[in-house]
């Protein structure tokens, strides 16, 4: 265990509290605050797991996840980005893609045969023969690759989404971010800000060098700076702050996404977050630009900000002797920085020329730290961790060994342009700052701070204000009630704004350093898919010249880090290498998410809301088992028995009652109400008479059936339909969407959830429903597709329905929701003397199969036209003025003889039923077995299937394929339908 | 995602409430002297438009009611009328 520096003001861990974590099984005490990255570090911990593809040892590197070098395993799942998760007391951490363990894996070899592997070794090996390939497959898998997820793992936790929406929304804390945030804050905007780290403060919250620098005294530090700025954000009314909040995605429209990890007492472990906002401020400033020379990923190189933060905020000197091989001032500074928290610099080499801040060089002069400009790391040394460095010149001709444990690298900045980028703005290359800019900023979009290449703190953020301003007038131009005084005042104020900062420095000049003067087989541009420098020369020699190309080619950035490590140094050294050709290096594209996240943050919470009809309490009481139906819960079974041998006898010999409120059930009138029907309906409803029940059907544009129902007239202009359970929720948009261009007087209202529906069946139905009404219901009186309205108990209104759909006498009574137990109870209580029982959805799908009553979805898919199933009778073609939807296309697939048509089928020699969906083949698939049941009414096994046309004569012989049968056929002999009942005698007497 | 749609009843609401109609193909052809070709043109065909096109939208989680906008399906945002149509 390394001893912590506890006394540093700019502490974000406090020692003083322990947090205890298993590690490999071993418990580890990390302080609270730490995150798992920097507890291991602590507790002497440097290889972190193996690299994706040589197995090469990996330790701490960014600090801020943007690499898998330090992904593990934690509480089993796997990939988590330690650098960024916070440690907790009792979590188990694991190192990944190991065969033994990171300090000594069995599969370190590899490392030596990177010679098989050059850039696409994949594509262009393995593949002859063919058959090699399911072995290699199988090799490589085990071998590659980062964490592994078993297929039984659940996700613990618990996520959360919010939709927020704001005026302006700030991607950023930093200098930049907040003095943004406050300038439209300050104008009464209301303003989120989105902070990746747990706090404010960006890189100002780590340094302590002065905030004003002109006279390097006696001022304010950065980090009081940042403090200070922190608390007025939070402090702010009109500021919403979102820390540990990572951005992924920016669109169209302003619209940014995210996601929030949870603190100790949030309510949930991670959120998802969408904010919409009329204007978008990007601070997101910059992530250090990797170094690149032999074995520059060796656990002990790390990057400036890793280094002074692992000290600085957490209280960890990375090791006892570093040496410095850096590019940008922020690299001498943290030399200098660390030098007076006790660690030994043997020298800082910098790339630059020129440029360096003069009192940096004062400062590291008075330290006496050995300053080698022109200089760079050439080669790490030493096996699993960093034991000495190469040093260089630029040109390669001079070089020098130094024994050391740190190498602190850093080639120059790289602009986080992700989220500008993602809402469509163009990059160009600026030669100055050396950074991708964006060209064309998308409509009401800001930058400010770092990613513009600014370094100096007081023009950081006075480019924060100036953004902040131009967002608050973004704002302010939207709304119209904001006069034009007030925003001339605005403009005046950004336009002041700009002139001040026009007086400090601009943009810096950064390095273009990319490589050192090596071989590069060891040097890494990608991290995460092991990519070197020259597998990149491999592929721009095999003719890839544009940077996406070679991305996809050499896989270089397309990792977990999503090209964090190589994203910049990538196209730059893909110019530098096509020099000749003069072109202007080209950044490879970013999607989202810009980080990686969890499917589960994306999911939210679990919450699965199934709609329940009115009987649901008295159905489960009865004993029924529910099943998830559409949106709808549903009694399916009233006992254990799924074949509901049961129910199905009750139906045919005796009563029995059904559940029906899953129909949707629709009110349409109005002037134009007969039209509407005549546009949808297939069928002539100018026919539909009063008192009568009418069957019909709707189909598409295609002909296809699309819903069954009844239609019942109640007065001119004046009807009542159902609709299938599944059809409910769209069909007054498939109503209005197919007479949009009519301009049609017509209401339609839909009644699915406030009338329930109560089916009754059976011979014995008539005299049930005689004990409750005092209406005649004789057969004369209330025949079969008749339709009546009568009060029960001078209470309850019941529209009632003379229907067979399972092919009994039966009545359907629609009533208003609120009625539908006191209606069940009473039809339950009369029927109690023939001993009505319950029957359910699958009791009804086999009275209605053995009808030959189709169910669309079952009896029909989406190609199933009208004419298919048999229903042409439903269709009028004479009302060719009404433009019937489906008309025109059945009229064309009248009489073409490749369609499907449906028949009916018995099991040949008492067989059982085939399975649902089972294949009608010859030589080739001919069709398919829509329902099949074995029929207790029937004694044999009977069906419906859709064959092609030349299999429907009553007699054909089909040829049965099942899944799993192992080539044993069954079959089917196609007779006529329907089974039961053929002349329709019992649903009509 | 992104999108945001005014419709002409509620405002302008988020776009996760609303449904794609489809192109503005015009009102249904009649069925007399139609070929099955222009037919199938009608219903199947549409000119994806990379630019500013009017589109059919249903307010489903609001009002119901249909109704067209213009729609830069490049950027995929919500954009006036142009000059051409009003």
């Amino acid at each position: 265990m390394m001893t912590r520096i506890n006394q540093l003001p700019t502490l974000r861990v406090d020692p003083t509290k322990k947090v205890v974590f298993d590690y490999k099984g071993k418990d580890y005490v990390g302080a609270h605050g730490d995150t798992v990255a920097t507890a291991l570090y602590y507790n002497d911990v440097r290889i972190f797991g193996r690299s994706l593809k040589y197995h090469r040892p990996r330790g701490l590197y960014s600090l801020d996840g943007e690499c898998s070098n330090t992904c593990m395993e934690i509480d089993g799942i796997p990939n988590v980005r330690t650098e960024n998760t916070l440690v907790k007391q009792g979590m188990k951490v694991k190192e990944q893609n190991v065969k033994g363990s990171a300090e000594n894996d069995m599969m370190g070899f590899i490392d030596k045969l990177d010679f098989m592997m050059p850039a696409g070794f994949y594509y262009k090996t393995m593949h002859k023969p063919a058959s090699i390939w399911p072995v290699a497959m199988k090799q490589i898998r085990k071998a590659a690759g980062l964490g592994v997820l078993s297929p039984d793992f659940e996700m613990p936790g618990k996520f959360d989404q919010i939709f927020p929406s704001a005026d302006v929304v700030v991607i950023g804390g930093g200098p930049a971010g907040m003095s943004a945030a406050l300038a439209s804050a300050d104008k009464g905007l209301r303003v989120i800000i989105m902070e990746s780290r747990p706090w404010l403060g960006g890189f100002f919250d780590y340094r302590t060098f002065d905030y004003r620098d002109e006279n390097y005294k006696n001022n304010k530090q950065l980090y009081s700076r940042a403090r200070e700025l922190a608390s007025k954000v939070e402090s702010h009314a009109n500021i919403r702050v979102f820390t540990h909040t990572s951005v992924v995605g920016t669109y169209t429209n302003n619209l940014v996404t995210g996601f929030q990890i949870g603190k100790d007492n949030d309510k949930f472990t991670e959120r998802y977050i969408e904010i919409r906002a009329n204007a978008v401020v990007v601070a997101t400033g910059c992530i250090e630009r990797p170094l690149i020379f032999e074995n520059n990923e060796r656990p002990g190189v790390m990057q400036v900000g890793c280094v002074h933060r692992l000290a600085r905020t957490y209280g960890i000197l990375a090791g006892e002797r570093a040496v410095f091989s850096v590019g940008h001032d922020l690299g001498l500074e943290a030399a200098i920085d660390l030098f007076d928290l006790g660690m030994k610099i043997l020298c800082v080499a910098d790339v630059r020329e020129d440029g360096q801040n003069p009192h940096l060089m004062i400062e590291l002069a008075k330290r006496n730290i050995p300053y080698l400009k022109g200089w760079v790391a050439a080669e790490a040394k030493g096996g699993k961790r960093v034991k000495g460095v190469v040093m260089t010149t630029l040109d390669g001709t001079i070089s020098r060994d130094f024994d050391c444990d740190l190498i602190v690298a850093s080639a120059g900045f790289t602009p986080l342009n992700g989220p500008l980028t993602l809402a469509h703005a163009k990059l160009r290359y600026d030669s100055h700052t050396n950074f991708f800019v964006a060209d064309k900023m998308p409509e009401k979009t800001h930058a400010a701070g770092r990613m513009l290449g600014l370094e100096d703190s007081l023009s950081i953020e006075a480019s924060g204000v100036i953004a902040g301003l131009k967002a608050a007038l973004d704002c302010k131009l939207m709304k119209e009630s904001y006069g034009n005084s007030d925003v001339d005042a605005l403009k005046s104020e950004i336009d002041a704004t700009v002139a001040k900062q026009k007086e400090l420095p601009g943009p810096a000049r950064g390095s273009k350093f990319v490589t050192a003067p090596v071989k590069g087989r060891k040097s890494f541009i990608c991290f995460d898919e092991d990519t070197t420098i020259k597998n990149i020369r491999q592929a721009i020699e095999m003719g890839f010249d544009v940077p996406e190309l070679i991305k996809r080619f050499t896989s270089a950035g397309t990792g977990p880090g999503q090209g964090g490590i190589p994203g910049h140094n990538l196209p730059l050294y893909v110019a530098k290498y096509l020099a000749a050709s003069g072109a202007p290096p080209k950044p490879t594209t970013v999607r989202a998410p810009l980080v990686p996240t969890l499917i589960a943050t994306y999911a939210g919470s679990k919450h699965i809301m199934m709609k329940r009809t009115p009987m649901d309490d008295m159905q489960r009481a009865d004993g029924g088992v529910f099943r998830k139906i559409g949106v709808w819960e549903r009694a399916r079974y009233f006992s254990d028995d799924f074949s509901c041998k049961k129910e199905i006898e009750n139906v045919r010999n005796n009563v029995g009652m059904l559940d029906g409120s899953t129909l949707g059930k629709f009110r349409i009138h109005g002037p134009d109400a007969l039209k509407v029907l005549q546009r949808v309906y297939v069928s002539d409803m100018s026919k539909v008479k009063l008192g009568r029940v009418k069957y019909s059907a709707m189909c598409n544009d295609d002909g296809c059936v699309i819903d069954d129902g009844v239609v019942i007239k109640l007065a001119e202009n004046d009807y009542y339909f159902t609709t299938s359970t599944a059809r409910a929720g769209a069909t007054i948009e498939w109503l209005r969407y197919h007479t949009r261009f009519d301009g049609w007087d017509f209401y339609v209202v839909n009644l699915t959830d406030s009338m329930g529906v109560i089916n009754l069946s059976g011979p014995n139905a008539r005299k049930v429903l005689q004990k409750i009404t005092s209406e005649d219901v004789s057969n004369s009186a209330f025949a079969f597709s008749g339709y009546k309205e009568f009060m029960v108990k001078d209470t309850i209104p019941v529209k009632a329905m003379r229907l067979g759909f399972v092919g009994e006498l039966s009545y359907e009574f629609h009533v208003p929701s609120s009625y539908m137990v006191s209606l069940w109870n009473m039809l339950k209580d009369a029927g109690k003397e023939f001993n009505i029982q319950n029957f359910g959805v699958e009791a009804q799908n086999v009275l209605r199969m053995e009808k030959c009553h189709i169910i669309l979805g079952q009896e029909s898919e989406q190609r199933t036209n009208l004419l298919d199933l048999g229903l042409g009778f439903l269709w009028d073609r004479t009302k060719k003025d009404a433009k019937t939807v489906g008309a025109v296309a059945l009229r064309q697939a009248e009489n073409d003889p490749t369609r499907f048509r449906l028949v009916g089928f018995e099991m040949e020699n008492n067989g059982r039923a085939a399975r649902d969906g089972a294949l009608i083949v010859d030589d080739k698939v001919r069709g398919y077995v829509c329902t099949a049941r074995d029929s207790f009414t029937l004694n044999k096994a009977v069906g419906m299937a859709l064959v092609e046309s030349h299999l429907a004569k009553v007699g054909t012989r089909l040829e049965i394929f099942e899944d799993e049968c192992g080539g044993e056929r069954i079959y089917g002999t196609v007779v006529p339908m329907p089974f039961y009942d053929p002349d329709g005698t019992r649903m009509k007497s | 995602m992104s999108l945001t749609i005014t419709c002409p009843i509620c405002g302008k609401r988020n776009g996760y409430e609303f449904r794609f109609g489809g192109e503005d193909k015009g009102p249904r052809p009649d069925e007399d002297s139609l070929t099955p070709q222009r037919w199938c043109e009608y219903v199947h065909l549409n000119e994806c438009v990379a630019g500013v096109q009017k589109e059919w939208w249903v307010h489903k989680d609001g009002c119901g009611s249909w109704f067209t906008i213009h729609r830069d399906t490049v950027m995929n945002v919500e954009v006036a009328k142009p000059e051409a149509d009003r």
